[in-house]
């Protein structure tokens, strides 16, 4: 959190390296949302054009459901602890301190896996609900 | 180890403290250096106008030809209602008739909404970042002229009776059996000013990342500049699978290649892949960015900033990657497994959500300001009601079993209609309103504004809104005519009406945008008293874009920082001058927005326009199978790339750093990941991998879609030829980055050696791999048409790639690159970075996959 210094050439490899996991954590929950449901459609059309067994397909799918979840939740927290309103009480990081910048990546991430969250649930309903390739 | 070119590094007193920004600049000095910037950024005047390359004037051009195509796609939808307006009607043809629908959906889609987001950003852009220009000047005309040229080639073939008629989306068999020049003239005019949005995105993704002004930092930029970010990234991931589909399908127009021919292979249901995992996320590419205009002029009107920052990015980056996960949604009715649809139906509804907090985020703005109801927030609030509606019908289609009964009636046009002119058409109108002063410092007329949109808004809803009952009373969509007596008569007539009193609020739009304000009085500069920086605008016009780049620490500066602007007009901030008569605008880093380089940046030139002359004719030529010129224009149009490129980009300068103000001396060259070139060539690349990842799914696809992929007893590739190439990518890759550092390093000749050697291999490997395949008959099968596909695609990019290093080698003899100035070389070994991974996977996909399957 240093403010005063001059900046340098290799100033954005600097900046990648202090909040390198924060802008990875922004788009971290979204990415596993992605790839949750690339392999839930993938699998599931090769299956269904293959003839493989859908039962063991869905069991699987859904225990890779549970660790996308798992996943988005250790994202989730780690964002939450960045954000850290709850010591610094400050919601809406307007101002243009790195510290904001910092606390604002944060919440970013944060609603970013809640939202995330709630797309990998709905996308993994169908594996629940409907029984098979029909 | 990189060793360190022996470039300075940025030097000086940063941030600026009060006291150096109180201090005054003298009165004489502040004129000199006004008088240096306005001669180096002068526009051209008369008939060079049309070579200014300005953000200013290739934005504004962009907007009026892509408001000029919306009209005349109006005007075939005013065709279109006339003919359904009662039964049984012979005012056009069945043919003319599907002529006008499939023109009125593709040129308001790719003339009209996504050219607008681009044409819009670049106008506004700069602005809100307070840069002189975007970083890419030259990339922003040549865009703009190739959308010109490939524009007014599509649109024109409707007075020709040649247009395309198969529907906006092109549906094979129908649109791959079609006689007649039509389906050729969408596929490869459009292919032409789909480049021209990749170099647009490019354009805009580097300017917001490196071009914004010191101190901006990514949680006080502008939420324009967020979504601009979201909607580029998208664009990079969207429009390429459509590219790569528009390849397939003219192979199989041209050389009958049969990629989506059931008989030999192939399978239309690829070209629906290619084409709506396109064509969902565009609907998000027009939706947001119109979305931003309102993000933009909802703070301004309630006299507030935005309520909840963080949620609007949220929903941004959210709806960007969920809009990903719904395209199936357009094939519902194709006969996939019921439980696939019901993964893109999920996806459907969960999208809802991040696009509501975003309406509900200014709601809450609205009802915590102290609203003042102007002619923007009319439209805005217009656009909310009206998206809203589309919206909920967008909930009940996402439910598979209602789509099966609503597809392809009219419900579905209501619906499009509804999200495309609630969440596009009203809020664009609503900038073009606020954004008018900053644009042509004049206002537009309060009266007329509001005329156009009280007929604007129950013309559509008289239009649209009956055309739910229509389509669930049964009427198909696409019908040149219908009979009467099924209850659809009255609607019709009311739909026609409709649209002809929103044609008479276009109008007055329209007459209230060009009429002559010559007579107009001087606007106040900032007349809805905005907070964000293009509102420090010189009026009357400078085109120099902002007189000295400020140094910014709030999200609304101008309401935050009360010095700003008086300080921002003495020039006190940094590039108050231009000592060497040269554009040049700050480079800051990407996350804090720390001043990094002055960046030169280019000015009026003809040769953009050769170039995007020379690339439309390789376009366009091969429509009419004309295909000697086409390669000749071709070969020109690089020429033309390569003059531009050799004497515009990455010139040594003639100080290594130089003064930018407030006591900082930064550097004037950059290369390697500090430069803006490098990062564009990695936004470029990253597309082109999309593309090449959708022909690699075509594999995949027709392997998972048929019973015989490949089919028993075909020819395959030649293995030992496969080995070599792969062999021969992977050293040219090794000579193109030993080149680099040995020229880094000083050993000069070594590196030219290394140049020399990586062409020669590079041109062996494409040979080897087309040697792999040259013996397969793609006509036969799709299996040797898709194996001849992906080696097509290695070899054009070898090419390419071949150009380059000569290029670079050209660079080293001649004094352009050198072991200090050595950009060029940093960017031609990152392609070559992209296009060796894709040409092993190739490798891998023809040499490996036939064991494997």
């Amino acid at each position: 959190m240093t403010d005063e210094h001059q900046p340098r050439r290799d100033e954005d490899q600097k900046e990648f390296a202090e909040e390198h996991a924060s802008l990875f954590k922004i788009t971290l929950g979204p990415l596993i949302w992605a790839a949750h449901f690339v392999a839930c459609y993938g699998l599931v059309a090769v299956t269904c054009a293959k003839g493989w067994d859908i039962d063991a397909v869905r069991s699987g799918l859904l225990v890779a459901s549970g660790a996308a979840l798992v996943g988005i939740g250790w994202v989730g927290w780690v964002a939450w602890r960045q954000w850290n309103v709850a010591q610094t009480g400050d919601f809406v990081n307007r101002c243009g301190r790195a510290e904001d910048r910092h606390h604002f990546l944060g919440h970013a991430a944060f609603l970013l896996s809640i939202i995330s969250a709630i797309g990998v649930v709905f996308v993994s309903l169908p594996l629940v609900l409907i029984g098979g390739c029909q | 180890m990189t060793r360190p070119s022996g470039l300075p590094q940025p030097e000086g007193p940063y941030p600026p403290t009060d006291e150096m920004l109180a201090e005054p600049v003298p009165r004489d000095v502040q004129e000199a250096q006004a008088s240096r910037l306005r001669a180096a950024w002068e526009t051209p005047k008369g008939w060079r106008y049309i070579t200014a390359v300005n953000n200013t004037e290739v934005g504004k051009w962009y907007c009026l030809t892509a408001l000029v195509f919306m009209l005349l796609a109006g005007v075939m939808a005013l065709i279109i209602r006339l003919q359904l307006a009662v039964p049984e009607n012979d005012l056009v043809s069945a043919d003319r008739f599907n002529q006008l629908f499939t023109m009125h959906g593709s040129a308001m889609m790719f003339l009209f909404a996504v050219p607008m987001f681009e044409a819009v950003s670049i106008l506004l852009l700069p602005g809100m970042l307070g840069a002189r220009d975007m970083p890419f000047p030259r990339l922003s005309a040549f865009g703009y002229w190739c959308f010109l040229i490939g524009g007014v080639f599509v649109i024109g073939s409707i007075f020709f009776d040649a247009a395309p008629r198969a529907g906006w989306f092109m549906y094979p068999p129908l649109a791959t059996k079609d006689e007649g020049p039509g389906s050729d003239i969408w596929l490869l005019g459009l292919s032409f000013i789909e480049v021209a949005s990749i170099a647009a995105a490019v354009e805009l993704i580097v300017g917001t990342l490196k071009c914004r002004p010191p101190g901006m930092r990514v949680n006080i930029m502008p939420l324009y500049a967020w979504y601009v970010l979201v909607v580029g990234g998208m664009i990079l991931f969207a429009f390429p699978p459509l590219i790569a589909g528009d390849f397939l399908f003219e192979l199989e127009r041209s050389f009958d290649w049969p990629f989506f021919d059931p008989t030999r292979g192939g399978d239309p249901m690829l070209w629906q892949h290619l084409f709506w995992i396109f064509g969902h996320p565009e609907v998000y590419i027009i939706f947001l960015p119109s979305i931003a205009i309102a993000a933009m002029v909802i703070p301004t009107v309630a006299r507030r900033p935005i309520f909840g920052y963080s949620w609007i990015v949220l929903s941004a980056v959210g709806t960007g990657f969920l809009s990903f996960g719904l395209w199936v949604h357009h094939m519902f009715t194709t006969g996939l497994p019921s439980i696939s649809l019901g993964f893109f139906s999920a996806a459907s509804e969960a999208v809802v959500i991040p696009t509501g907090i975003q309406i509900f985020a200014f709601l809450a703005t609205l009802m915590a300001g102290r609203v003042k109801m102007t002619l923007p927030m009319l439209w805005i609030s217009g656009a909310l009601a009206i998206f809203t509606m589309g919206g909920l019908t967008g909930v009940m289609l996402a439910l598979a079993p209602f789509d099966f009964q609503a597809h392809d009636t009219y419900f579905i046009v209501a619906h499009l209609h509804y999200t495309l002119f609630g969440g596009m058409v009203f809020p664009v109108i609503a900038g073009v309103y606020y954004f008018f002063p900053f644009i042509q410092k004049k206002l537009m007329s309060d009266r007329l504004g509001k005329w156009a949109f009280w007929l604007t808004f129950s013309g559509f809803n008289l239009c649209f809104l009956p055309m739910h009952l229509t389509g669930l009373w049964g009427m198909p969509r696409r019908v040149y005519t219908y009979p009467g007596g099924l209850g659809w008569d009255w609607l019709n007539l009311i739909s026609t009406v409709g649209a002809f009193v929103m044609a008479a609020g276009f109008a007055t739009f329209v007459w209230d945008l060009i009429r002559p304000k010559h007579r107009q009085a001087q606007i106040p500069r900032n007349p809805w008293d905005g907070g964000t920086l293009e509102w420090t605008h010189d009026v009357p016009e400078e085109a120099w874009g902002v007189r000295s780049i400020p140094h910014v620490t709030t999200r609304y500066p101008l309401w935050d920082q009360p010095d700003m602007l008086t300080r921002l007009d003495a020039g006190r901030y940094y590039l108050p001058d231009a000592q060497e008569g040269k554009r040049e605008t700050l480079v800051t880093s990407v996350i804090d927005a720390e001043p990094v380089q002055v960046q030169r940046v280019t000015g009026p030139t003809w040769i953009t326009l050769w170039a995007a002359a020379f690339t439309g004719g390789a376009f366009i030529f091969p429509t009419f199978s004309w295909y000697t010129p086409a390669i000749i224009s071709g070969a020109l149009a690089i020429c033309c790339i390569i003059w531009w490129l050799w004497t515009a980009t990455a010139q040594v300068p003639e100080a290594d750093s130089k003064d930018a103000g407030l006591g900082l001396r930064l550097p004037t060259y950059a290369a390697g990941p500090a430069s803006v070139g490098w990062w564009a060539i990695w936004i470029t690349m990253l597309g082109d991998a999309t593309a090449f990842a959708s022909l690699v799914f075509g594999f995949f696809f027709y392997w998972t879609a048929s019973p015989d992929f490949p089919p028993d007893g075909a020819a395959h590739a030649v293995p030992g030829l496969i080995a070599l190439a792969a062999l021969a990518f992977a050293v040219n890759w090794a000579l193109t980055v030993g080149a680099r550092q040995l020229n880094r390093a000083g050993r000069v000749t070594p590196a030219r050696i290394c140049l020399i050697a990586a062409p020669a291999v590079a041109a062996a490997g494409a040979a080897a791999l087309v040697g792999a395949v040259i013996d397969l008959e793609p006509a036969s099968h799709v299996y040797p048409a898709i194996l001849w596909a992906l080696a097509i695609w290695i070899a054009v990019h070898s090419g390419a790639g071949v150009i380059m290093q000569l290029y670079c080698l050209a660079g080293s003899l001649f004094g352009k690159l050198t072991p200090r100035y050595d950009a060029d070389i940093w960017n031609v070994s990152l392609f070559w970075h992209f296009v060796t991974i894709s040409a092993l996977v190739a490798c891998a996909v023809l040499g490996l996959m036939p064991e494997a399957l």
